[in-house]
């Protein structure tokens, strides 16, 4: 465990977990603080629901340990742990034949809430679902579930929060309204891990996001993801034409491409390219405007995945 | 974090609540119980009411019924005092108790298979183990309603022979059957079988998908009380205290047994990895 991951709400350090002889996540390490919201990213069949059931102490791992809210998770202290953790499954997995409130207010017994009803109230208010407490959960649309599922996985006001998926199947503004909710936890400083396959998501909510596929392929903030991957792409126009001084970027670049009056060049990092514009204007380019282009998180994502066997 | 205290049984009956409200919304689990109670009583009023009153003559008149009805009185003390109609009457409803042990048994099997695949179904499982809640409370709390609902249907069918007993029979034959063998068959042996079919039914639930399936599988414990039954009609022996006190020693080992293998199915992990 490194000092970063002191201090963290969750901490998965080294974790393994084999199913038989399949290896499902590999020495994983991870850690969420309060107040950040960290997405797992990866292909099906990757580990991600293997990690959140992990996390939320209902797979013990192979190898590793895990703490949650400074608790080390074991055998012994899982059911303890699991108090500090808000699990929202990939399945919202409602009792539909009960009412909106009669789902909440078993897990508010379950969690032995003093005054139930009250949080029931809460959570209902929190995900904007007052006005359906009474309905079944069962005639719900898709997205007021998933809300229904989120106010279960909150009602306990959890410092910890596992989201599998949460806008996974939803329409445009019933997944909007859940990132608003996600982002809402990061105000209230709880630690919040999402897996998802949505990218833009991902950027959009995480502070960091972590590529996995059996074990973890990167795990950085998204502007750093995606200009760490072999590095950035800078567009430089000259005058005249721009294959004259592809030799020169090439030898300072990565790789170096010319069409018309436009050079592309691949630098390891942002911060060489005014070196780079400095030798070109040294061997007599002239030099009329540089643009950089860091590639999406989507061509990051699919280079780490796509490396990887 | 909102502080959180609650006991275990807190935790057992929150979701037992919650079962019986989902219970109380879903015919397709109680109709079979229900349905039970009428056939666990029709057999015994129609034998002993109706067909006299189509072949249009009593009960003393079959010698056979008569002559066993007397034997029976040493090891039924219940019978003592009675004679004739009254007598044959209340042998043959003691016959017929013993069917009430199907209510309990088709009640537990098909409220816990209902209520054990109903959460399957629904995914409901893996945000429930996400809680405090450990897996021998959810085990707890899986039996624990449709055991409060199978065995008060059982005593709501023995109040309803009872009061038919008292209503068509004659004079003092439904005192007879508030004995010994009768609070023996009700209060120890039927809340034992019921158990053992409950935590057959919950076992077998957990690896079945259709509550149908999984209650043919369980129907299995029906057998030896029919057997028992049937036997007891053609006269092989009588059902008396002995018997029935050894045959909740027997449940009581088959509890054991189903409860240590309850356990075994109630990990979280095989709740999730093979529960599908």
């Amino acid at each position: 465990m490194n000092s970063v991951m002191r201090g963290a709400l969750l901490i998965a350090d080294r974790l393994t977990r084999t199913f038989d002889s399949r290896v499902a996540v590999s020495d994983l390490s991870l850690s969420v603080n309060a107040g950040e919201i960290v997405t797992l990213l990866g292909p099906n069949g990757a580990g991600k629901t293997t990690t959140m059931r992990m996390l939320a102490g209902l797979l013990l791992p192979t190898s590793g340990r895990i703490a949650i809210n400074q608790i080390q998770v074991s055998s012994a202290t899982a059911d303890g742990a699991r108090r500090a953790i808000g699990l929202l499954t990939e399945a919202p997995g409602l009792w539909e034949r009960l009412t909106v409130r009669l789902n909440l207010l078993t897990y508010a017994r379950l969690h032995g809430l003093p005054d139930p009803e009250r949080q029931v109230a809460a959570a209902l208010d929190l995900v904007e679902l007052s006005d359906r407490a009474g309905d079944l959960a069962g005639k719900l649309s898709k997205g007021l579930k998933q809300r229904l599922a989120i106010a279960r996985a909150l009602i306990h006001r959890p410092p910890v929060v596992l989201l599998d998926e949460p806008t996974s199947g939803l329409d445009p503004a019933s997944a909007r309204h859940i990132r608003d909710l996600i982002l809402k936890l990061r105000e209230d400083q709880r630690a919040v891990l999402v897996s998802t396959h949505n990218l833009a998501e991902a950027e959009e909510l995480s502070d960091r996001i972590a590529v996995l596929k059996t074990r973890l392929l990167a795990l950085d903030a998204p502007a750093a993801l995606r200009a760490s991957m072999a590095g950035a792409k800078v567009h430089i126009d000259v005058e005249g034409d721009a294959a004259r001084w592809s030799a020169a970027a090439i030898t300072f670049g990565g790789a170096a491409a010319a069409a018309g009056s436009r050079l592309s060049v691949t630098v390891p990092d942002l911060s060489a390219v005014p070196d780079l514009v400095a030798a070109l204007v040294s061997t007599g380019a002239r030099i009329v405007r540089v643009a950089p282009d860091q590639r999406t998180l989507e061509e990051v994502y699919l280079e780490l995945v796509g490396a990887e066997p | 974090m909102t502080a959180v205290t609650g006991s275990s049984w807190q935790r057992i009956s929150a979701i037992a609540r919650k079962d019986a409200a989902e219970l109380a919304r879903n015919p397709g689990a109680i109709l079979p119980a229900v349905a039970m109670v009428a056939g666990s009583l029709f057999p015994a009023f129609f034998v002993v009411v109706g067909a006299p009153m189509i072949a249009g003559r009593g009960l003393e008149a079959s010698g056979q019924f008569s002559e066993e009805a007397r034997a029976a009185v040493g090891q039924i003390p219940e019978l003592a005092g009675l004679s004739g109609d009254g007598l044959i009457q209340a042998f043959l409803f003691h016959q017929f108790t013993l069917l009430l042990l199907l209510v309990p048994v088709v009640g537990a099997m098909a409220l816990a298979t209902h209520s054990v695949i109903g959460e399957k179904q629904s995914k409901a499982l893996e945000p429930l183990l996400a809680t405090p809640l450990s897996t021998i409370e959810l085990l707890a709390a899986k039996t624990l309603t449709p055991f409060v609902f199978a065995l008060a249907l059982t005593w709501i069918a023995a109040a309803l022979f009872i009061g038919g007993v008292w209503l068509v029979s004659e004079p003092g034959v439904w005192r007879a059957l508030l004995g010994v063998r009768t609070f023996l068959m009700l209060c120890v042996l039927g809340p034992l079988v019921e158990l053992a079919a409950l935590q057959l039914s919950v076992i077998v639930s957990s690896r079945a998908n259709d509550p149908r399936s999984a209650q043919q599988l369980t129907s299995l414990l029906i057998l030896p009380i029919t057997a028992v039954f049937v036997a007891q009609l053609m006269g092989a022996f009588i059902v008396g205290p002995t018997v029935l006190l050894l045959g909740s020693f027997g449940c009581l080992l088959l509890n054991a047994v189903l409860l240590w293998v309850g356990v075994q199915v109630f990990q979280r992990e095989t709740i999730l990895m093979r529960w599908k």
